[in-house]
């Protein structure tokens, strides 16, 4: 299976669509294409590299929007890195990252295997299962949860049954984080539809010669499904952590604006929506934004590293 | 001839490049921008900030102001109290902030310092709007450098709100001139005998720590800083911890989930400290009767308490500030605006308003009731306007008080962090 | 004796299906729990809309044992005069213009990338990649500015501007990966008749990407939908709200005293996207397995 890396190389096959030949059609070709590239190129300068010059740029200012951006060099960075909210704020984030992700991944898997097996009702079932991740980044279920986490609610009660009382997690600063946890774990069926997709793709052949070997079905899931799939998965582990890293608005209903109690909320996008908004630290803000891009650009560049190691793409396997 | 010609297209050309400029203008200039050309016609955007029952109040008296002055548009933008004041910085760094609109006294010196805000005596001394018959001299309350840049519509001053039910059950009473002590013992008797706490998180709110630093001789901030030391700061918030281990304060676990509802509506504790005029609300939201309480005091006498004031500013740049200056002079002076309004900004801070609008419901009688006694007894103090930053820094206390009472911050700390966070507010 | 034989037979005749139902069983039962907890929520919702204010986080019942129309009608009064029509009209126009958008803007650019060999072709592919990974804080700061200076602060521009300009890269890829899937046969047949790249877009592989676009707009809908941070920033005029800041104001204004309708208006909110994608929702399936990643 050929996956982002891949796209850019020229696909096989495609010389013999060449164009006219010639300079003439060359340059047809180039004026097309830039053409219907167009509006694209508008939004990449103006839009995406722009504003990204800019933000650089005002992360080593100081910028509270009324006065020019004045010059401070490295100070915001050297703020930010001593600044005990900000070391809050990585610290929750990271907390959020590492816990959410994987848990949410292994659901949507399992599920997925599950819905994987032809049975009655399958479609009903996964139309079920992908609705969370509909409504999920609503403020409507941000309310929701919210009221569900809360002291006497559902989960206290629940919780009670077996004997563990924190009374209600919404107002603990030890528990709430793991309230937006579990929201996030409820939105599975977006990499679970990825997940079907991937595991549709697998040639039935391979079980079959399995099964024909004896082998029982942890092995045929271990050493057929898992590698056949790994493009898919390492598809979902990235986006699903780059979108982890930048969560906001769950974290911002949930607490009921404030990121709390005691921060425990706090997850990065607040903080710097909290500096850049509400005390107009334009420049501090940015400062945070760049140290998010390269620590995100840092994960990225590891898991595209790490692909060599476990990930096995249809030319390699053959 | 020909010369005369010249200067005709030119000046058609002039003309017409201008319009078309102003036209190009005004298709950009999205839909902040007033209408004032030709037809007389000039639209004002009013903000505000409050609940509902403060926004209908406020459309009501926008439609009387649109009555008597036809010429003159409003347009209302309202919000919660935080977003309205992200959303103001962030206006008023565009060059694009309302034309008028709501301020509190801990905002003035941060506005003024970026020119934000009009003088409006010039306005009074053209005519338009009067500065006379303010009651108890709260128009003083907006006033930073000689300048008057805000016209207070309320006056208001920091309260007890206590459950009538739960302290008459406990046995205890509330006594103008009680001190700290016998305020926490009256506590202490009402969570033995109710099982309930006394109160919601007192150690949190700056303005009454302010009460309590006045009653001492000092005050929370200065003209230019804070008017207290980390130790004061430190003691504060380790007795302040110390009733929430015993139970004396509200659990802040429970308090942070029923918000944005009260925990005195919800019944967690059976005080809380707020703005006098916020002391309506608890009706609607809680089951119990609520009611008004003196400040605790340190002497038995001097609560440390002074009024202030919801007001009304106008933007310097406005182009409109005679149509402005009209509207404030409406809202703040118009008896049938007093009527209307009630004490929901606070005491109404006219001698007209506060005429015409006499309370029949026990809530605003309480409320009016109660400011007199303060006035009466002699107790109210001059306020400086806040220093800029006063808001972020009030955030902060209220943020770094709460990580206190949850056990995650040590009081010292504490202290010591919010001293940083206000060097850096004083600064941006 | 020849009683003994059949017992001892029958067990031995349908053991296959006898696992395979109980298989099947519990299947059903396992997925059964999970679609439990997962719908819960979404079921909580439903019934604590019918409920008085003060039993929706007190009883524990899913249901409302005495139904109440109460929070829906006082729906209908408004917020502090603004009806909650406007809202979801405001709410509506972002989603259709940012559907609009993509749509048009995304298959242009990525019949571009698909089917045109042009110079830079994969550095332009590369960066647009690279614009996925990208966070969006980094962009959030500068456009604001960007949008105040030009006056477009309390208007639906700032949001929807970057749809109508291909920076949605997720649908780019997705509509990439599709057409190129597409027989080239198709293209080159048409270029034999002598169609330019505008009519191949237009008459072949635009309707031959159907699935791929309606995933799109799919997409796009529920994300303009849901978007709370964009208007969060760009808004100021109450009567301009969307519905997520509608919630929010609901919250604010009367959250406390009036909670039931609270929870009604956060129920009527997401019935929109809920019936969008029920309508849709087959070609969303087929969409994403076919163009997802080959």
């Amino acid at each position: 299976m050929t996956l982002v890396k891949e796209a850019p190389v020229r696909p096989a096959g495609k010389r013999s669509a060449a164009p006219a030949p010639g300079r003439h059609g060359r340059r047809r070709e180039n004026l097309a294409g830039y053409l219907f590239m167009s509006p694209w190129i508008a939004g990449f300068l103006l839009l995406t590299a722009g504003p990204m010059i800019a933000s650089l740029y005002y992360a080593f200012t100081s910028y509270n929007l009324f006065t020019p951006p004045q010059w401070v060099g490295l100070d915001n960075f050297t703020t930010m890195f001593q600044d005990p909210r900000w070391q809050k704020s990585v610290e929750v984030t990271l907390k959020y990252v590492v816990v959410a992700t994987p848990l949410k991944l292994l659901l949507a898997l399992g599920v997925a295997l599950l819905l994987a097996q032809k049975r009655r009702g399958q479609a009903l079932y996964r139309a079920a299962f992908y609705m969370p991740s509909l409504i999920g980044a609503s403020v409507s279920v941000g309310f929701v949860w919210r009221a569900l986490f809360s002291d006497d609610a559902v989960v206290d009660r629940t919780q009670k049954v077996f004997g563990l009382d924190v009374g209600g997690w919404i107002g603990n600063p030890d528990y709430v984080l793991y309230a937006l946890v579990a929201l996030s774990i409820w939105q599975f069926g977006a990499p679970m539809v990825i997940f079907l997709a991937g595991l549709k793709q697998v040639p039935r052949e391979l079980y079959e010669a399995a099964e024909v070997d004896g082998a029982g079905p942890f092995r045929r899931f271990w050493n057929i499904t898992l590698p056949m799939i790994s493009p898919v998965l390492f598809f979902n582990v990235l986006l699903e952590s780059i979108h982890a890293f930048q969560v906001f608005g769950s974290a911002y209903v949930v607490s009921d604006t404030r990121c709390g109690p005691a921060d425990a909320t706090l997850v990065y996008t607040c903080y710097l929506y909290q500096k850049g908004f509400k005390e107009a630290q334009m420049g501090f803000a940015s400062a945070m934004a760049w140290t998010l891009v390269i620590a995100v650009a840092l994960v990225t560049a590891v898991l595209f590293w790490s692909q060599k190691k476990w990930v096995h793409y249809e030319e390699a396997a053959k | 001839m020909p010369k005369n010609g010249n200067v005709e297209r030119r000046t058609i050309l002039k003309a017409a490049g201008a319009s078309a400029v102003a036209l190009g203008l005004a298709a950009t200039a999205g839909c902040g921008g007033d209408s004032g050309a030709g037809d007389g016609n000039v639209t004002l955007r009013y903000a505000w900030w409050g609940g509902e029952p403060r926004t209908i109040a406020i459309k009501k008296t926008i439609a009387l102001f649109e009555k008597k002055y036809p010429k003159i548009k409003i347009k209302p933008e309202f919000t919660d109290y935080a977003a309205f004041w992200e959303k103001f910085q962030t206006q008023a760094s565009g060059g694009n902030p309302p034309d008028v609109f709501q301020n509190a006294v801990g905002f003035l010196r941060k506005y003024d310092k970026r020119g934000v805000l009009m003088d409006l005596k010039t306005q009074a001394d053209a005519g338009n709007l009067s500065l006379e018959d303010f009651r108890n001299g709260v128009l003083a309350n907006g006033q930073v450098d000689g300048k008057q840049i805000g016209i207070p519509v309320g006056a208001n001053t920091m309260a007890l709100v206590i459950d009538l039910k739960a302290f008459e059950k406990a046995g205890v009473e509330a006594k103008f001139g009680w001190t700290w002590d016998e305020y926490f013992d009256a506590l202490q008797t009402i969570q033995d005998k109710l099982k309930i706490a006394g109160d919601t998180g007192y150690f949190t709110i700056m303005y009454l720590y302010d009460l309590y630093l006045r009653q001492n001789g000092k005050a929370f901030f200065t003209d230019t800083d804070l008017g207290f030391t980390e130790d004061d700061l430190t003691l504060w918030w380790e007795d302040g911890y110390k009733r929430v281990k015993s139970g004396l304060v509200a659990d802040p676990k429970k308090i942070e989930q029923v918000a944005p509802k009260s925990g005195l509506s919800a019944g967690l504790a059976a005080s809380e400290f707020t703005w006098d005029n916020f002391s309506i609300r608890y009706e609607g939201e809680g089951e119990s009767d609520y009611g008004l309480a003196p400040i605790p005091t340190t002497d038995g006498k001097d609560t440390g308490q002074y009024l202030g004031s919801l007001m009304l500013s106008a933007f310097s740049g406005t182009k409109h500030p005679k149509e402005v200056a009209q509207f404030i002079d409406f809202m703040v002076h118009d008896p049938e605006v007093g009527k209307i309004m009630g004490y929901d900004r606070g005491i109404l801070a006219t001698t007209e308003q506060y005429a015409a609008f006499k309370p029949t419901d026990p809530n605003n009688k309480g409320v009016s009731a109660y400011e007199d006694e303060v006035a009466k007894a002699g107790v109210l103090g001059k306020i400086t306007p806040h220093p800029s930053g006063a808001d972020v820094i009030e955030a902060a206390f209220l943020r770094i008080g709460g990580e206190i009472a949850q056990g995650k911050t040590k009081p010292a700390d504490g202290a010591k962090a919010l001293f940083g966070e206000a060097k850096a507010a004083f600064a941006g | 004796m020849s009683s003994q034989v059949t017992t001892v037979a029958t067990p031995v005749v349908r053991p296959a299906t006898e696992r395979r139902r109980i298989g099947s069983l519990a299947w059903h039962v396992g997925a059964l729990l999970v679609l439990a907890v997962v719908l819960y929520p979404v079921i909580w919702v439903l019934g604590a809309s019918f409920k008085p204010s003060k039993d929706i986080i007190a009883s524990l019942d899913l249901l409302p044992t005495k139904p109440v129309w109460a929070n829906f009608s006082g729906l209908a009064d408004g917020i502090s005069g603004i009806s909650i029509t406007s809202f979801f009209t405001n709410s509506l126009m972002y989603a259709g213009l940012a559907v609009v958008g993509v749509v048009i803007s995304s298959s242009l650019t990525a019949y571009a990338f698909a089917k045109i060999r042009f110079a830079g072709r994969n550095l332009l592919f590369t960066l647009m990649i690279g614009t996925l990974l990208l966070p969006y804080h980094v962009l959030l700061i500068p456009q604001y500015v960007l949008f105040r200076n030009l006056g477009y602060i309390d208007t639906l521009v700032p949001l929807v501007a970057g749809k109508f300009l291909a920076t949605e890269a997720f649908f780019v890829f997705l509509m990439v990966q599709f057409m190129r899937g597409l027989p080239r046969e198709l293209d080159e047949a048409a270029k034999l008749d002598g169609c330019g790249h505008l009519r191949t877009y237009w008459s072949i592989v635009l309707p031959l990407s159907r699935p791929a676009i309606i995933t799109s707009a799919i997409f796009t809908f529920i994300n303009a939908w849901n978007d709370f941070m964009g208007p969060l920033i760009y808004l100021n005029t109450p009567s301009k709200y969307t519905v997520s800041l509608g919630l929010m104001m609901f919250r604010d204004q009367e959250g406390i005293s009036n909670y039931g309708s609270m929870i009604a208006m956060s129920l009527v909110a997401l019935v929109p996207v809920v019936a969008f994608f029920m309508a849709f929702q087959r070609y969303l399936i087929d969409g994403m397995a076919t163009s997802g990643l080959k």
